[in-house]
């Protein structure tokens, strides 16, 4: 089988420019490594569209565009035109997409070939991709281990090297964790950056799509290809920018910020370890680390369940059997359709959280619950502002420990928030966060260090990233060649 | 543990059969969630404003900017008669 996939993304296009390899090679390969896996990343592998769009594309000029030819998987919650999109719930099973997300017509005018669309949570709702109707997704490090989630389909298939780039998405750390269990870099970009249109919503406040990669100058790449103002998303801001203008660059008068909070006794000593070396390596390179304390840091479980699930129920009261998805059959009354159908076609995990979102919102609750949660989370919002008038970034693990078994969580409600309980802030606030491998554990699992950057200002996050990503002696690559 | 009662409130305000086999289960789920989301009761020292959204442009004109025609409309439709969505009865003859 070749192996052009495993090249990076400026040598794959020097090989496409100097007509050695075309589009239709590179597509030809992703499938077959696809179809001899195991790993369960994929719900929907669109051969036939990726190969005729790969023949259309070899007949053209080779554009100056990196990510011309180059082929990229997609969560299954982001429409593709055509293809199905299920958000890996029995409810969408047979559900197809009627139009392209926003930042789909974005992948699709670089001239990038959709494979397929990757397994995941159910809705994105959990920390392991086990809640996927289709079943777990497997982690290339251990195939005992969890993915992460919920984009963990798109994270196992970066990590073995399936495809050289993927999207996610994040409502509570969603692409970041999966990128710390598998070995990737994962960006959740400042809230409004990517289009939102075409993301089937989950918590509208919080949702972003964002890029899945091996590397963290093509997950700039990446970000610069789908960040565009789309006036279909109200949220979305006019973005015109270079995000891999600070990579490389000396890291001059750099302030970083970690708080005592992601190195306390909630996180595992070996990833607490990790952070500290990077910490030492930071400072050995002039950069000043300082420890800080932030005010409710400790509280976004909480605040973070109130209003994902809360939104949540409101955004999936659509399923309702009447106008798309699964359908109960022969249904006495309105009632009994909705009722009987919301029963069979969600899982169980999603049906929990529609429950106490429900009851969340519901008469007065809203504002014992929802309203004080928005309250907190605006305060919360400033207090990280306020770090950021003083530093560059603000740094910390991921995820408080590396990737677990299969099983291990089983329908515990709880143990998906808790797996997240770092990576929140940056969804509550806003605020970009980018994860990125920086060592392994005595088991040899992949753990991740979290950047996050002021709003808006992934450039900075990027240029750090690369800083790291350049000093660090640990390979993330040999899962790519199958262990 | 919640009461079977509001279990099966809650259930109903989200449109979510239970079986009789399947309440000590949520009866038991639910409250380790609500247990955890109580604990906001405690929290005070904070600003009153609220953030709805984290970006500052939330609020822009309505505009029809998405083009589906009919036929894709349809597309995803469990029981349709022509050009028509088929639903339960609602109103009695």
């Amino acid at each position: 089988m070749s192996n052009y996939i495993n090249l990076s993304i400026k040598e794959i296009h020097v090989l496409l420019k100097e007509k050695k390899i075309t589009p239709i090679d590179l597509v030809n390969e992703c499938i077959k490594k696809i179809e001899s896996s195991d790993l369960n990343a994929f719900i929907t592998l669109d051969k036939e569209g990726a190969l005729k769009q790969a023949e259309e594309l070899s007949k053209m000029e080779v554009s100056d565009d990196l990510l011309f030819g180059i082929p990229i998987a997609i969560k299954d919650n982001i429409m593709v035109n055509g293809l199905r999109c299920t958000c890996a719930s029995r409810m969408l099973d047979n559900f197809t997409a009627i139009y392209d997300a926003g930042c789909i017509d974005l992948i699709k005018k670089h001239g990038m070939i959709i494979i397929g669309k990757t397994n995941m949570d159910e809705f994105a709702m959990g920390s392991t991709s086990e809640t996927s109707y289709y079943g777990a997704p497997k982690n290339p490090w251990n195939k005992d281990k969890v993915t992460g989630g919920s984009s963990g389909g798109s994270a196992a298939s970066v990590s073995a090297g399936l495809v050289p780039m993927a999207l996610g998405s994040d409502t509570g750390g969603s692409i970041r964790q999966p990128s710390s269990f598998t070995g990737i870099v994962g960006m959740k970009p400042t809230y409004g950056r990517v289009s939102r249109y075409g993301l089937v919503a989950f918590a509208s406040s919080l949702d972003q799509i964002g890029p899945m990669t091996r590397n963290v100058y093509e997950n700039a790449l990446l970000l610069n290809a789908i960040s565009k103002l789309d006036r279909r998303d109200m949220t979305s801001f006019d973005t015109n920018e270079d995000f891999t203008r600070k990579i490389d660059k000396p890291l001059e008068n750099f302030k970083v910020a970690i708080p005592n909070y992601f190195v306390s006794d909630i996180v595992d000593s070996e990833v607490k370890n990790k952070i500290l070396e990077i910490k030492k390596l930071l400072e050995d390179n002039n950069v000043k680390v300082d420890f800080i304390d932030i005010k409710h840091i400790d509280k976004t479980v909480t605040l973070y369940q109130i209003i994902a699930m809360g939104e949540a129920s409101s955004n999936l009261a659509r399923f309702d059997g009447v106008r798309y998805g699964f359908s109960y059959p022969n249904p006495t009354s309105l009632d009994d359709l909705y009722s009987k159908t919301r029963k069979f076609g969600f899982g169980n995990e999603v049906k929990r959280r529609i429950m106490v979102g429900s009851y969340l919102l519901s008469g007065e609750n809203a504002k014992t619950y929802y309203n004080k949660a928005l309250e907190i989370r605006d305060d919360l919002q400033k207090n990280f502002l306020k770090v950021f008038d003083n530093y560059n970034l603000i740094i910390g693990p991921t995820t408080a420990r590396c990737a677990y078994d299969l099983g291990d969580k089983g329908d515990d409600p709880l143990k998906s928030f808790m797996d997240d309980v770092l990576v929140m802030h940056a969804n509550m606030g806003g605020f970009p966060s980018l994860s990125m491998p920086v060592g392994f554990n005595s088991e040899h699992l992949p753990i991740g260090l979290q950047i996050i950057g002021n709003l808006r200002d992934e450039a900075t996050i990027y240029g750090l990233a690369s800083f790291i990503e350049k000093n660090i002696k640990e390979d993330f690559s040999e899962v790519r060649n199958g262990l | 543990m919640l009461s079977k009662e509001e279990v099966m409130h809650v259930a109903h305000l989200a449109r979510i059969e239970i079986d009789e086999e399947e309440l000590e289960k949520y009866q038991r789920d639910l409250k380790i969630l609500f247990d955890e989301i109580d604990k906001i009761k405690d929290l005070d020292d904070f600003d009153e404003d609220r953030m709805f959204s984290p970006c500052e442009n939330a609020f822009d004109l309505d505009r029809r900017n998405v083009e589906v025609d009919k036929d894709n409309l349809l597309l995803n439709v469990p029981k349709k008669k022509g050009n028509f969505i088929e639903v339960p009865v609602m109103i009695n003859e």
